[in-house]
């Protein structure tokens, strides 16, 4: 990853993209905090970067569902990472109307996935192939699925990935919406104390998968046919018999942007944050309770290559 | 048909419910439709009401953007003002005015309430959340006001305003947040719109009744003196009205509080409610307690505070408050010379984390009997009540699979017991065993509608006449024509559920308050805390305990909704006058005797009230459940909010609202009937 990065860099240096007007550098540029660490993250970096290119930086708290009308009217400058998995329609509206413009993907690598914590393999063996949930079924029930599994999905305003994958590889599984993330992390949790078994949709980077000690069941992996023949794949008589789409998380900005700010606009749209490089910060933050100003402060100092070329590209 | 119009009006009610019932459950296997509403018959309600905003929001969109920006500035100015102050400076003075309105307790009340916000580490989140309530308070105030003198002034509106109060307070924020966003932008003014929404009802239902309970001598005095109306209304009505306002001003104060979390929903103000949200993702109940203390600390010293202004005449010396201030002013400036910037202790930290680790040892030891515990409850109550008998009586869960004989056996039993009711005199509550014995069988959520309408409606008529029972049909029409029937049933199922749970326990827990002050000292705070606290944090225990499901929600949908039960048995119980009590002791009834045939009687209209109030808290709750995974209106108020549908969550909003409605006036109708019967 480190050696791509430095390729990105390179061929920045090099090209296309030369050093661009700094714009209104009086003005704070506004980035948009959700309501996750790893977006913390993602936006601190991006704002430190954005400073040492000599611009102000100003923090806004923002809830991730309802901040693309503020990126429209220009109230926030970007925000840093949106995830196709579960980003409001409003997205795409606010893109087709002309206020929102997409600022190329974050680079980081996302996983979704049917997860389970490590203690269930105990309890249904077999794991992590999935045919072995075929016969676990019953152990997974609860009395809102009984007589079938429980499966723990996504709140249903993400969609219903798992409920798909249940379908698709006919399990005899009961996706329960979960509502909101709390809920998810709250069931983790009282499953990991109680040693219960309970099957999840889930992804990484999250400081759950460590903490929780999160696995992955293993499912085909899949390609377009999965999704629109059903004889592809295990399952002949379904689609969706394979594993998720890749997610992609990706970067936003206020249309505005690139005339206002050229050099940010530059920055922002090249940057580039990779999961090995998140996870360690968000376990310093959520686990080790260290601040994000002051994770994040390291990180910079001690990884300045990975970011620093992206800076110099755009203002030298 | 004329032998029907000569029984009782209840009594013809119930057998028309039940004849409709059993020809429903007749026509079941023929006419479909009967309880699953086709959705090719539904209108595209949601898309008209979707377009219908998006046109008339384009209209307003620059007035309202207009509106924003003004408000920007006091808000700009109260933030300011809050977090550049010294925070010893903001403590005395608050304790000042506790002296200077309670004396030597209510200063120590806001010292050491301050003094924990301090130490807590949120001091700088705290005055940020305190800039929004100072705006958005005096704006509900001021709304609220003009609403109340208008219906005032204008008596043919106020049924209508009446109305508009009803949805103001229950459609939740949720529902309206995207067209509210695209009105008003992005920020901290649009929760301290949406929270001025919230907390304006409150403030003109008390201004209205204030000004109608002004004695009519003290108005012809105004205008035999000749005042013209303005005059008349504001040099002496609301002088006059001034105590019941004062309430109103209290009860908007706390309604602004409970919308904090709302506002950080939205975000744009880092906020105490911002830092809940954060450690409720995160599943950490012990910050989020401890952060939502920080917002229940506020609601007490301002609920306790503006409480004494409205009700106490008494003042206390100011040279005190005088003496406190400049202690205040020294350790400012002493705090400013040696310590930086507000401190961020966090000392209360390590008790969070112990309560966190408590709340997870207790699971570990305890999972297997919560989950016992749940499902037991599942299966012999929740699951017949909401799907039915016929379908929740299956091997793994009551052991044996349920049949038609049995249904027929069933209703066979049903029926004979209605007979023998009958016959003993009591038709109407035979023909009710009957009715529950066929809801217990069909379940909630799979009621024909038709059966609904009617019973709903003959319900209206016995209660309040024709006019209810319209209302209650035509409203009940738009939710199936929108095509949200079935998600309302879950809403109705679920809602119904717990308020009957909180009728019984609540109204036990009001009784036992009643007879023992004791009990009444240990549950009181309890009250308090439960209704102010951003319920977010509790849903993390809840959830831990019993898993995301319709349990989860039921029992969070409980802890808030079974407050006004227990005040308000209570209140009606131990308040009694005085006089009908010693009539009662002197004829030599037993306390018992006293409570079931004096006191029961006597407190049926207030405890019938406190029914409604957890009625509507029930309904208002449906949005928060639905963040731990129930199906229903909430979760279609969530999805439009993800599909950016504004039509959805508007329709769904106003679903809730219709239900809440109906079976408010329904409560309140029986209530007003049972107060002519007792000729109060």
């Amino acid at each position: 990853m480190k050696l791509l990065n430095t390729v990105a860099a390179l061929a920045l240096m090099a090209g296309a993209a030369g050093a661009a007007e700094m714009g209104a550098v009086d003005e704070p540029i506004k980035l948009a905090i959700n309501e996750w660490t790893g977006q913390h993250i993602t936006t601190h970096v991006a704002g430190e970067m954005l400073k040492a290119a000599g611009y102000d930086v100003e923090y806004v708290t923002a809830g991730m569902m309802n901040q693309f009308q503020a990126l429209a009217d220009g109230e926030i400058a970007a925000t840093l990472e949106i995830w196709s998995s579960n980003v409001s329609d409003e997205y795409a509206k606010q893109v087709a109307a002309g206020g929102v413009v997409e600022l190329g993907d974050l680079g980081l690598a996302a996983r979704e996935g049917i997860a389970y914590p490590a203690h269930v393999a105990d309890l249904c063996p077999g794991l992590p192939a999935w045919e072995a949930l075929k016969d676990c079924a019953q152990v997974f029930a609860s009395a809102e699925t009984i007589p079938m599994g429980r499966l723990v999905d996504y709140p249903a305003d993400w969609g219903t990935p798992g409920a798909d994958r249940m379908t698709g590889f006919a399990l005899p599984f009961k996706a329960v919406p979960a509502g909101s993330e709390g809920a998810l992390i709250a069931e983790l949790r009282a499953s990991t104390e109680r040693k219960s078994p309970l099957l999840i949709t889930f992804w990484q980077p999250h400081w759950a998968m460590s903490a929780y000690d999160v696995k992955f069941v293993e499912l085909p992996v899949g390609n377009e046919e999965c999704f629109t023949d059903p004889a592809w794949g295990p399952n002949p008589n379904a689609v969706n018999d394979c594993d998720f789409a890749p997610s992609r998380i990706f970067k936003g900005g206020w249309s505005g942007l690139e005339d206002k700010w050229p050099a940010a606009y530059e920055i922002l749209s090249n940057y580039q944050l990779a999961v090995e490089d998140q996870q360690p910060m968000m376990g310093a933050i959520d686990v080790d309770g260290g601040t994000v100003e002051a994770v994040v402060g390291e990180w910079m100092a001690a990884n300045e290559a990975k970011w620093k070329p992206v800076v110099d590209a755009a203002t030298k | 048909m004329s032998a029907l119009l000569k029984l009782s009006p209840g009594l013809r009610a119930a057998l028309i419910t039940v004849l409709t019932g059993a020809l429903c459950l007749a026509l079941e296997p023929v006419a479909p439709w009967l309880v699953k509403w086709p959705a090719d018959w539904t209108l595209p309600a949601t898309e008209w009401v979707g377009a219908a905003l998006e046109w008339l929001l384009g209209g307003i969109k620059p007035l309202a953007r207009w509106f924003s920006g003004l408000l920007g500035y006091p808000m700009a100015w109260a933030n300011a003002a809050l977090t550049q102050t010294p925070w010893p400076l903001i403590i005395g003075i608050t304790t000042a005015i506790g002296w200077y309105l309670g004396g030597l307790a209510m200063a120590a009340l806001g010292f050491v309430g301050l003094s924990f916000v301090l130490t807590s580490g949120y001091w700088q989140e705290s005055m940020n959340t305190l800039s929004l309530v100072a705006v958005s308070v005096p704006l509900a105030l001021i709304i609220g006001g003009a609403i109340g003198i208008l219906a005032n002034e204008a008596p043919r509106i106020k049924p209508a305003v009446q109305g508009v109060l009803d949805v103001m307070q229950t459609v939740p924020t949720f529902a309206y947040l995207t067209p509210l966003l695209l009105l008003f932008g992005f920020g901290p003014v649009v929760g301290l719109i949406a929270s001025a929404i919230y907390a304006a009802p409150p403030m003109a239902r008390n201004v209205l009744l204030g000004l109608e309970r002004v004695e009519s001598e003290i108005k012809e005095a105004a205008v035999m003196s000749g005042g013209t109306r303005a005059q008349q209304l504001f040099l002496v009505e609301i002088p006059s009205a001034s105590l019941q306002i004062m309430v109103g001003v209290n009860q908007c104060l706390m309604a602004a509080l409970s919308m904090v979390i709302i506002a950080a929903v939205i975000g744009g103000n880092n906020d105490i409610g911002w830092e809940v949200l954060l450690q409720m993702r995160k599943a950490n109940f012990g910050p989020a307690l401890l952060a939502g203390l920080v917002i229940v600390v506020f609601a007490i010293v301002i609920d306790r505070m503006s409480g004494a202004l409205a009700t106490e005449r008494k003042r206390y010396d100011p040279r005190v408050a005088y003496g406190i201030l400049a202690l205040a002013i020294l350790a400012a400036l002493l705090a400013a010379r040696f310590l930086p910037g507000p401190p961020s202790w966090s000392l209360f930290d390590g008790a969070a984390q112990w309560v966190d680790d408590g709340l997870g040892a207790f699971n570990t030891e305890h999972g297997a009997k919560l989950t016992d515990f749940k499902n037991n409850t599942m299966f012999f109550a929740f699951l017949p009540l909401r799907i039915g008998l016929d379908d929740a009586v299956l091997p793994f869960t009551w052991g044996f699979q349920w049949t038609n004989a049995m249904s027929l056996w069933f209703f066979g039993v049903a029926g004979a017991l209605a007979g023998v009711l009958w016959a003993t005199g009591r038709p109407v509550a035979g023909l009710m065993l009957l009715i529950a014995a066929g809801v217990i069988e069909t379940g909630v959520a799979n009621l024909p509608w038709p059966f609904l309408f009617v019973a709903l409606g003959a319900l209206g008529w016995v209660s309040a006449g024709r006019n209810l029972a319209v209302m209650v049909v035509v409203l009940l029409s738009t939710i199936l024509l929108s095509g949200l029937w079935e998600p309302a049933m879950l809403s109705l199922y679920l809602s119904g559920i717990s308020v009957f749970a909180c009728a019984i326990v609540g109204g036990l827990l009001g009784v036992l308050c009643a007879i023992s002050p004791l009990a009444w000292r240990f549950i009181r705070p309890v009250c308090d805390m439960l209704q102010t606290i951003p319920l977010f944090v509790f849903l993390i225990p809840v959830l831990m305990f019993f898993q995301i499901g319709e349990f989860s929600a039921f029992l969070a949908i409980c802890l808030y909704a079974i407050v006004p039960m227990i005040r308000y048995t209570r209140h009606g119980l131990a308040n009694t006058p005085g006089d009908l009590v010693e009539a009662a002791v002197a004829s030599g009834a037993t306390p018992m005797q006293i409570l079931r045939d004096v006191r029961a009687p006597y407190a049926a209209p207030t405890i019938l009230l406190g029914l409604n109030q957890t009625i509507l808290y029930a309904f208002a709750m449906l949005v928060i459940a639905a963040l731990i995974g129930t199906t229903g209106l909430g979760q279609s108020v969530f999805l439009a909010i993800g599909q950016a549908d504004v039509g959805l969550g508007i329709s769904a909003g106003a679903a809730m609202a219709i239900l809440a409605l109906i079976a408010d006036r329904l409560v309140q109708g029986l209530a007003e009937e049972r107060r002519r019967a007792l000729g109060l």
